[in-house]
């Protein structure tokens, strides 16, 4: 029992990270019907700049405190992250949409995209890897037996934050109900003066934001960085958003959560090496009962 | 108000349009008629300056809205800040979206503190949208999507309207409601130019109108005197 909380516990801390990769996804999804497969390596990119970040703070030039170097890192990689996603929509996608270029086209730009965030990186910083320096003194709590960190604690609420503020933002502002109808009915937008272009910028910025902060929690938990963390975890992110029904943020966690909770429960009790295969196992009878994901629902095209 | 000259406009390499003229006179209603294919949305979306590939690029000519071109202008400058809007064929309303969403959505670009007051207005015009205003408007019956769709391009505060095909779907008595309601905004002040395939109906509104045929404008006239005429009888209303 008390192994099986504590695995608890941690599958709420991957899933954490799980879900601050999936908001992206399924956000940039639900506004252009685009997945975003360079969004994986943006989570990298967040954690390398929350890197550069914090060790340029930290440095005897600055000289902060751990606590002000945490507390100025978190805005700074988010907001460096998400102009690293807004530049991938200025000079990669739009682009092509503009010359309305088949979707699949861009998809394959995406890839393209991630792959070059990869490998741009392996050349220009090295094989080399990383290694975050530590931003939180280590607690750890014992909770009858769970023994719980004070930065997994973190992890969690930064998520459960994250989501509340996201639900707020898409359903209760304007700016929400713009991403809204956008990805009802993209003609019609600018028939209400509203330019669509600042709605899908405020989408990969939204993302690519909270992709970032997720990068740096994952390297706080983890603190070696190397170029290709984000390909798999991105990949899984991916696969949770789609099993959560894409496009729609509740989704995006509950797909998170179950995705790392099943993962972590099979390589607790089972042989490890059987993780991917059960996880994915589980996932596709998912998919095979609700194609459209838990949350989602099926599209019409209207004629 | 709007002068439109010798405009071409083509999707692709496919001319749409062969070089039309017209204008619009502040307080009109104008009515472009013709059969399907003719131009008439191709009109309406250049008007409007959407892009493409909806819609298709000016290769000639010039449109002009108080005297000043607006070839460079973008969709959403036109509604922001000349204050024309278009209630699209198919009305493209935001289904996923609450009647009163919808409204408030169409307000984006507004600077005044009026919305509040309009969406009040605009629930006098149409009360069935008031009554299904928590409702998401793609449950909403045909009529009703179009009456919400001209009700949140009021809500842009526009003092030019395009409207295409707003007959489109509708039942007669509906049909007769809708044109008797631009009728009345028109009174209060709103240039309106109508595309319809029911070309009876829109003569019956409009003042001037221009019939098009395959991106060409073959006649042009008073609505009444087009409405007389054999040849426009016989070949767009039937008789």
């Amino acid at each position: 029992m008390e192994l099986f909380l504590q695995q608890c516990v941690n599958a709420l801390q991957w899933g954490s990270f799980y879900a601050l990769i999936a908001l992206g996804y399924t956000l940039v999804y639900g506004v252009l019907r685009l997945i975003n497969f360079a969004h994986g390596d943006i989570f990298m990119v967040g954690a390398y700049i929350a890197f550069f970040v914090s060790t340029a703070l930290l440095a005897p030039g600055l000289g902060l405190s751990r606590e002000w170097t945490l507390a100025l890192t978190i805005p700074l990689t988010m907001i460096l992250t998400s102009l690293v996603g807004v530049t991938l929509e200025r000079i990669a996608y739009r682009p092509l949409m503009r010359k309305g270029a088949h979707r699949l086209y861009v998809v394959v730009t995406a890839l393209m995209c991630g792959l070059v965030l990869e490998n741009g990186n392996l050349a220009l910083l090295g094989a080399s890897r990383k290694t975050l320096p530590q931003l939180l003194e280590k607690n750890v709590y014992d909770f009858g037996g769970i023994a719980v960190t004070n930065l997994k604690l973190w992890v969690i609420f930064a998520a459960a934050l994250v989501f509340l503020v996201l639900h707020f933002v898409v359903t209760k502002t304007r700016i929400g109900m713009a991403m809204r109808a956008v990805s009802w009915d993209k003609f019609a937008l600018p028939l209400m003066g509203i330019p669509l272009d600042s709605v899908i910028v405020f989408t990969f910025t939204l993302g690519s934001g909270v992709a970032g902060l997720g990068g740096m929690l994952f390297a706080m938990s983890y603190p070696v960085l190397e170029p290709y963390m984000g390909a798999m975890t991105g990949w899984k992110a991916f696969i949770a958003a789609v099993v959560g029904g894409i496009g729609d943020i509740r989704g995006a966690f509950v797909g998170g959560f179950l995705l790392a909770f099943v993962e972590i429960m099979v390589a607790a009790f089972l042989p490890s090496t059987f993780r991917d295969l059960f996880a994915f196992s589980i996932l596709l009878l998912i998919l095979w009962r609700r194609p459209t994901g838990i949350f989602g629902k099926p599209q019409t095209t209207k004629i | 108000m709007l002068r439109v000259t010798n405009l071409k406009a083509a999707y692709g390499k496919i001319e749409a349009l062969h070089g039309i003229s017209f204008h619009v006179e502040k307080g009109e209603i104008v009515t472009l008629i013709g059969a399907n294919g003719a131009g008439k949305s191709t009109t309406l979306k250049a008007l409007m300056r959407l892009p493409p590939p909806e819609s298709a690029v000016v290769t000639a000519g010039d449109i002009e809205f108080d005297g000043v071109s607006i070839l460079g202008v973008s969709a959403h400058n036109v509604v922001s800040d000349l204050k024309m809007t278009l209630v699209p064929e198919g009305r493209h309303i935001f289904g996923n979206l609450t009647v009163m969403e919808n409204l408030q959505l169409a307000a984006w670009s507004r600077k005044d503190k009026g919305a509040a007051k309009d969406i009040d207005r605009i629930f006098d015009i149409f009360p069935r949208l008031a009554e299904r205003a928590k409702q998401h408007s793609d449950t909403l019956s045909g009529g009703e999507q179009q009456m919400l769709a001209v009700g949140r391009a009021l809500m842009t505060k526009c003092s030019v309207l395009l409207l295409d095909e707003p007959s489109m779907g509708l039942a007669p008595l509906i049909m007769y409601d809708m044109f008797r309601t631009l009728k009345k905004l028109n009174a209060d002040g709103l240039t309106i130019v109508v595309v319809e395939q029911n070309a009876r109906l829109a003569l019956e509104v409009a003042d001037r109108a221009y019939v098009l045929d395959t991106g060409e404008i073959i006649a042009e006239g008073p609505a009444g005197d087009l409405l007389q005429k054999p040849e426009i009888r016989a070949a767009y209303l039937g008789a």
